[in-house]
């Protein structure tokens, strides 16, 4: 349109006014002083656009008002800016596949990735309120600082949606503590992996799978804060398999071991809970594989905890006691027996343990004919299968089945880990 | 030309890396890749007569065309019996 | 050189031997893969040299093939 005396602003292809001057509905008129917009108007209204420009005989012969239409900003948002990102970019051969890309670069944890584009990076740290370049933990094997934007690109590798980042932020701080030792756990031949228990209703928002196949396959959530955990591990701290990791066998939980504990159905306090944080927190646990419990016949408590103990008995080995912790997964229809005697946690706990102690003579070396065991100068002590915080106890799984579950740990101590439970915020 | 974000510490450069190279030659068996242009096969007859001066062990190939690719039997192949390829000439 | 690139990514060292002529295809080649994988350039022309000529391009050229090959 051609106004007398006013200079008119072409809008070319790209929308770089509309979206500086928020403009929703076209046309749109600003009136601009000294740069800035002093008095704007929306749609088309004669004496309103007369006013306005101060055109006395502006639009004569033009109907007297319209209202505008949406303006095209709307439809194409405005690009989001990853100028701030501070990763190192990657410039992806023209006949590279992106996703072979990723993997030939080796961040890669076998299965195919997402890769990390900067649009991509950005809308995941949309789902935390911190700052990007803030340093979330020190990586081993590397001892690499780690900023919740590298958090954010191994997020993105592993699939996960941006509001899962909180709980993929603490289970990195929580995993990267001395007391869990992530280091020695990645170092070892032994099976285990970094196991994520979520507490809190922050599961639930998130979709997180607490229920059915809880520690199976097939929820977004479960798997992805898993994969992203592992994969700051690789790519940030630089610990893989034929690397520092030299683990004889370890197992499929190492692609991915992350659960959310059911507490609606539950008759006892969170794993979280017991470790003195409440609300929405992880634990990290090493673990290796579940193992299933079946007892389908126990009515009694009594029964059904001495059924979990011989099968706790076998974690490592039967003779091996005090050098390995565990996680007793307890189902739904198991804990169930436990609610209507109304048996504590701590009380489970006891009678476990109260079960799963043994004559030295039983445990030595070369007792019932197996050389494994504990030196000879253990014959006459009475030992427990595991040390005092050595057992964790959660409720998980679906309404249906007869069936627990145990996780066996690493070794428990000094030399091996503790487990760590921190605030997810 | 699609940028994506580093995900690694940045301690090491981001292209792919090469395989980890030998410090030297001996005991190893080093396959020549002639890739079937013209005179190329000169080239490595004496690339061949050097290396095995040296004491190398030598294993000859020849793809079936410069246009594409070596078929993946070939790479196979060479992969299987060599631990390192020299793959000539291309002019 | 995408031979070279699939021997590399199999763990076996390689090395591409090419004329001068050949330099910024390399590179262009190189860039599209997102690999470097190790060349090494030789005198062009190839097509009209005699036998003699090319056995002296060969030999001036093993150091420096064996150099890409090995951790000098």
């Amino acid at each position: 349109m051609e106004i007398p005396g006013l200079e008119v602003k072409r809008e070319e292809e790209s929308l770089d006014l509309s979206y500086a001057f928020d403009v929703e509905t076209v046309p749109t008129l600003l009136r601009f002083e000294n740069g800035e917009v002093v008095e704007r108007t929306v749609g088309w209204n004669r004496d309103i656009w007369r006013k306005i420009t101060g055109v006395a005989d502006l639009g004569e012969g033009l109907p007297e008002h319209r209202p505008g239409c949406g303006s095209r900003a709307l439809d194409f948002p405005k690009p989001v800016d990853t100028s701030h990102l501070a990763s190192r970019r990657v410039t992806i051969g023209s006949q590279e596949d992106d996703i072979e890309a990723c993997i030939a670069r080796g961040w890669s944890d076998g299965l195919p990735v997402v890769p990390p584009t900067p649009a991509r990076v950005a809308r995941m740290l949309t789902g935390t309120h911190r700052d990007a370049q803030e340093i979330v933990a020190v990586i081993p094997p590397d001892l690499a600082e780690c900023t919740v934007e590298k958090v954010a690109v191994n997020a993105v590798l592993a699939g996960c949606e941006p509001s899962y980042m909180p709980v993929v932020l603490a289970a990195v701080e929580a995993a990267c503590t001395d007391e869990f030792n992530m280091h020695g756990l990645l170092a070892t031949t032994y099976f285990s992996g970094p196991v994520i228990v979520v507490n809190g209703p922050i599961a639930k928002r998130i979709g997180m799978n607490s229920g059915v196949n809880a520690l199976g396959q097939g929820n977004r959530a479960n798997s992805s804060i898993g994969r992203a955990l592992q994969l700051v591990i690789r790519n940030v701290g630089g610990g893989r398999p034929g690397g520092v990791d030299r683990a004889t066998l370890g197992n499929p939980g190492k692609l991915s071991f992350c659960f959310a504990e059911d507490e609606a159905n539950s008759p006892w306090e969170g794993l979280a809970e017991e470790h003195g944080v409440e609300g929405d927190a992880v634990t990290l646990f090493c673990g290796e594989g579940p193992r299933g419990v079946v007892d389908q016949i126990s009515r009694t408590p009594e029964s059904l905890a001495k059924s979990f103990a011989v099968c706790l008995r076998t974690v490592a080995h039967p003779k091996l006691v005090l050098g390995f912790d565990a996680m007793l997964i307890v189902s739904p229809e198991h804990a169930s027996r436990f609610k209507e005697a109304g048996w504590t946690k701590q009380r489970l706990r006891d009678e476990i343990y109260a079960n799963l102690n043994f004559p030295g003579a039983e445990l030595i070396r070369g007792a019932q004919g197996i050389e494994e065991g504990l030196p000879e100068g253990f014959k006459d002590a009475t030992l427990p299968k595991f040390t005092p915080n050595g057992l964790l106890i959660v409720h998980a799984g679906g309404g249906a089945g007869l069936f627990s579950a145990i996780v066996g740990g690493w070794v428990a101590g000094e030399t091996g880990s503790k487990p760590v439970t921190r605030a997810i915020t | 030309m699609t940028e994506l974000l580093d995900p690694t510490s940045e301690r090491e450069p981001s292209h792919r890396p090469l395989a980890k190279r030998p410090a030297d030659i001996t005991g190893k068996t080093v396959g020549l890749l002639d890739i079937s242009k013209p005179r190329g096969d000169v080239f490595l007859d004496r690339l061949q007569a050097a290396l095995e001066k040296k004491g190398v062990k030598v294993e000859r190939f020849k793809k079936p065309t410069f246009t594409k690719p070596a078929p993946a039997d070939l790479r196979h192949e060479i992969e299987t019996k060599c631990d390192l390829v020299i793959e000539a000439l291309a002019d | 050189m995408h031979d070279t690139v699939a021997l590399e990514a199999a763990g076996i060292p390689s090395v591409f031997v090419a004329s001068s002529e050949f330099v910024e295809a390399a590179e262009a080649q190189s860039q599209a893969l997102g690999a470097e994988p190790m060349r090494v350039f030789v005198p062009h022309p190839i097509q009209d040299r005699t036998d003699d000529e090319m056995r002296d391009i060969a030999d001036a050229a093993v150091d420096e093939v064996l150099n890409r090959l090995l951790n000098v």
